[in-house]
């Protein structure tokens, strides 16, 4: 185990980790602000990817036209999130919380044929653009310059993310919503849009965060539910509605797995289900959640 | 403030039995840095119809919390014929017992009426872990007393929830007396009844009491039925029983009405 | 008022007799097709109304069903498939295997509520996915076991409808049984009033935790039986998407009648069978259905065909 082995390892698994955190930033700010379990959140992540791919491909001669993809990919995630707040989420917010499991997975199913119908059913990828392609030398280290990329995005998505909800003004109705909604709708705030912005904007992380891993994870069926699974392993472990909790949990998993696959490859895909279960036991609240009491 | 506690002159009871029934000594609750309760003590007599009256926030409440189990006390012991109940779950509570009603009604909703007493008498008798005889006929006979003596036999294969208030508060009553305890706390019965409910229903209470021999200790914020029916009055305020006595006593005493009655009209 | 439950009583009686009627006389009109089809609804109606015994008696959402279904078929699927034991002993084994499963995983469970627990049963359940579905050496792992041999009575279909329909019946009369006991007066003491069932002497714990234990054990003898029908037992039993199926099916057909996870099963597997002849397209109308139901029909459709009864009842002179 050389030096360069391991940091190559840590990068790799920050990397990783990242991608988890991007997997998990839109429903974390969905379930913690609305308290709404977005079962159909892995669709729109994949919708997310496909939309990138197609923009990239058709977009191809025009210059930047990797970033304007991934711009067009988050404005795509968030319209399709807005029509579903709308039209599956808003009639249901009164009632118990399995039919808002149920609606939401019935969702998934929808999506998982419109894709197959629209993108059909094989796998897609591209390249990312050629100034992060290939390896940069770092202080001696020989890095791969995507992965480093990945890491950079992600705490710059955390301080945007956490800045927005602690300084700015629709920040401080997230949390009026999440702490009170009557009051919140007294209060002269249009309660039912707001929770459809948030939505829109929980999906519109979730477009970011998809369009900006199709270069390493590739886009294709069984991504919804991988995604979905990923981002609930993020927020038991991180906590609920807690975003520096989902980054800790999504650093943890990705280390643990980069590390885990050099020692014991054959358990380490079981891995983040043992710690979500020990968790769940013993501190169910998660990492940096609220506490609650355990009866 | 500090506990002031008139000599209880002897009193007229009907239907007393002799001995304490429940101890409460020096029983205290914390919640984080608040002291809900502190220090509260007192005795009831065996048949005893008492109240508990303190504004709001008084943590009246708290207490009944704390007596059921429902809270876990921070300090002090509650005894129950001779035993000390305060470590208990709710439903060993219940068995040894002792009943409860709420001031938020608490029913089963989607259950009948005649359900809602049925399933409280099972559980109270200890049957509900039968996995395999059909409960539509047990306790039959007990379930229709019940709801005759409550008033409520017609209403019986309706639904809890589509009850008028006044019933659903027979139903709340009935359930706290489903397994035939000898003590029942009843929190606020008369909440959101009319003037004619509240007479109705606390005249169901005494009778029911004095039929049962039961003890009963009720909050409530109606002072004409507190005074009316109660053999004993206890004022609680900020956590601490500041005064204990017979209706007259507590009328008439100055703690009192600089604390609460000032503020109410009677 | 009491005229009218007496004669649902009988005539509910009489609807039974005429179901077990048509179940034992089937094999006899139709051919093995459906025979196949129905087998895959008894199943499947097991599976939901064990879950059902959590979701509609107690209030209880769990994600992870597929779990003790899987532990159930595979245990028995791996015994039979490498010759370990006979069939019998593998029948007992696959279901104490998944009783077990549902006590280890019940005991963490019950200290949890709403989200959290249904969070801990998916956690569970895929635990046990990524088991047999990448244990390649020994589960096959994404291909699964297949051609599992059973016993060589049950071969014929029509034997395998018998064998199925009567542990199924069992099972469900046995749910049926603990549904209408004091215990499940109790559960739905527990959904209905949580604090109020605790004030009249519930063990809320301890009574969750028997369900639970009933419901792994239900499910997991489900998971067995579909094994004897298909002679395989793959890593989708396991999965995520599973388990949404059983929750799907208890609210298509009702979650607070006994017979809705029933219907329900024979619903969906139905409309299933027939749209998929017609087009590929069934995720997408199905997902709609789902979208629909949970909207608009909540009482799914045992709760609208009882609501629909009871208006025509209620019409008739007494």
């Amino acid at each position: 185990m050389t030096l360069d082995t391991i940091i190559l390892q840590i990068v790799s698994g920050l990397s990783e980790g990242m991608v988890c955190f991007l997997c998990a930033t839109g429903l974390t700010l969905i379930l913690g602000s609305l308290k709404v379990l977005n079962i159909a959140h892995g669709s729109i992540y994949m919708v997310g990817a496909y939309l990138f791919f197609t923009c990239n491909r058709f977009l191809a001669n025009i210059p930047g036209h990797f970033y304007i993809s991934i711009f067009l990919a988050i404005i795509g995630a968030a319209i399709l999130g807005g029509i579903i707040e709308i039209l599956v989420v808003r009639p249901i917010y009164k009632l118990k919380d399995i039919y808002q499991y149920i609606t939401t997975f019935g969702v998934t199913f929808i999506m998982m044929d419109l894709m197959k119908i629209i993108w059909g059913g094989s796998y897609y990828t591209i390249n990312y653009p050629v100034f992060l392609q290939g390896p940069i030398h770092l202080s001696g280290f020989i890095l791969p310059k995507y992965n480093l990329a990945l890491i950079i995005l992600g705490f710059i998505v955390f301080i945007a993310m956490y800045l927005f909800i602690n300084k700015s003004h629709f920040g401080l109705v997230i949390r009026g919503i999440t702490a009170d909604r009557t009051m919140m709708s007294m209060l002269g705030t249009d309660v039912p849009w707001a929770y459809t912005l948030v939505f829109m904007m929980g999906c519109a992380l979730v477009g970011l965060g998809a369009a900006i891993i199709v270069p390493i994870t590739a886009a294709g069926p069984g991504m919804d539910v991988m995604v979905l699974i990923k981002g609930f392993i993020v927020i038991v472990i991180g906590g609920f509605g807690s975003l520096g909790g989902a980054l800790l949990a999504s650093i943890i998993i990705g280390l643990a797995n980069a590390f885990g696959i050099l020692f014991i490859p054959k358990v380490a895909a079981g891995f983040p289900f043992f710690v979500m279960v020990i968790l769940l036991i013993f501190r169910p609240w998660g990492l940096l959640g609220k506490p609650i009491k355990l009866d | 403030m500090q506990s002031e506690k008139y000599p209880t002159f002897l009193f007229k009871s009907l239907n007393k039995g002799v001995g304490m029934i429940l101890n409460v000594e020096k029983v205290s609750k914390d919640f984080g840095g608040i002291r809900a309760l502190n220090n509260v003590s007192f005795t009831l007599e065996k048949g005893e119809l008492s109240s508990i009256i303190g504004p709001n926030g008084a943590g009246k409440t708290t207490l009944f919390n704390v007596l059921t189990g429902l809270l876990k006390k921070s300090s002090g012991r509650v005894i129950f014929k001779d035993e000390d109940i305060s470590e208990l779950q709710p439903y060993e509570i219940v068995r040894k017992g002792i009943g409860r009603s709420f001031q938020l009604l608490n029913l089963f909703q989607r259950m009948t009426v005649f359900e809602n007493i049925q399933t409280a008498i099972l559980a109270g008798r200890g049957l509900i872990n039968n996995l395999l005889m059909p409960a539509k006929k047990m306790v039959r006979d007990e379930t229709e007393q019940l709801l005759e003596r409550m008033g409520l036999t017609e209403k019986a294969n309706e639904n809890a929830s589509d009850l008028s208030h006044g019933d659903q508060r027979r139903l709340e009553l009935g359930i706290a007396l489903a397994n035939k305890p000898e003590l029942v706390f009843l929190d606020e019965p008369c909440a959101g009844l009319i003037i004619e409910e509240t007479k109705i229903m606390m005249n169901l209470i005494q009778k029911l009491a004095k039929e049962e021999k039961l003890s009963v200790l009720v909050v409530e914020h109606k002072m004409d039925v507190v005074f009316s029916i109660s053999e004993k009055i206890r004022v609680l305020y900020e956590g601490e029983l500041i005064f204990e006595g017979i209706p007259e006593e507590v009328r008439k005493s100055e703690i009192v009405q600089r604390v609460y009655l000032g503020e109410q009209k009677n | 008022m009491s005229m009218i439950i007496e004669n649902k009583k009988v005539s509910s009686l009489w609807l039974i007799g005429i179901i077990v009627a048509i179940i034992f006389l089937l094999p006899f009109v139709v051919g093995d097709n459906w025979l196949s089809l129905m087998m895959e609804m008894i199943i499947l109606a097991l599976a939901a109304s064990a879950l059902n015994l959590l979701l509609g008696d107690c209030g209880i959402v769990s994600f992870g069903h597929a779990g003790f279904f899987a532990v159930g078929a595979y245990t028995f699927g791996l015994l039979l498939y490498y010759h370990i034991s006979p069939f019998w002993v593998a029948f007992i084994s696959g279901i104490l295997a998944a009783t077990l499963f549902a006590v280890i995983v019940g005991w963490f469970v019950i200290r949890l509520v709403e989200i959290y627990f249904a969070l801990l049963c998916l956690a569970f359940s895929q635990i046990i996915w990524v088991i047999v579905g990448t244990w390649y050496s020994v589960t096959g792992g994404d291909d699964g076991l297949n051609g599992i041999p059973v016993l060589s009575s049950l071969y014929p279909v029509k034997n395998c409808y018998y064998f199925v329909f009567t542990v199924a019946g069992l099972c469900l009369v046995l749910l049926y049984l603990i549904r209408e006991s004091p215990f499940g007066r109790s559960l739905h003491a527990l959904r209905d009033n949580r604090t109020r069932a605790q004030a009249i002497g519930v063990n809320i714990k301890k009574h969750i935790y028997i369900a639970f234990i009933i419901s792994g054990f239900c499910c997991g003898i489900a998971g067995i039986l579909l094994v004897v029908l298909l002679h395989g037992a793959f890593p989708g039993y396991a999965g995520f998407i599973k388990s949404g199926e059983f929750l799907f099916v208890c609210l298509l057909g009702g979650m607070y009648n006994f017979a809705g996870p029933i219907a329900g099963a024979f619903l969906y597997l139905f409309l299933h069978h027939i749209i998929t002849r017609y087009t590929e397209y069934w995720p997408l109308i199905l997902g709609f259905g789902i979208v629909l139901i949970a909207i608009f029909f909540r009482g799914g459709i045992v709760g609208f065909a009882i609501r629909k009864i009871s208006y025509f009842s209620i019409q008739k002179p007494e």
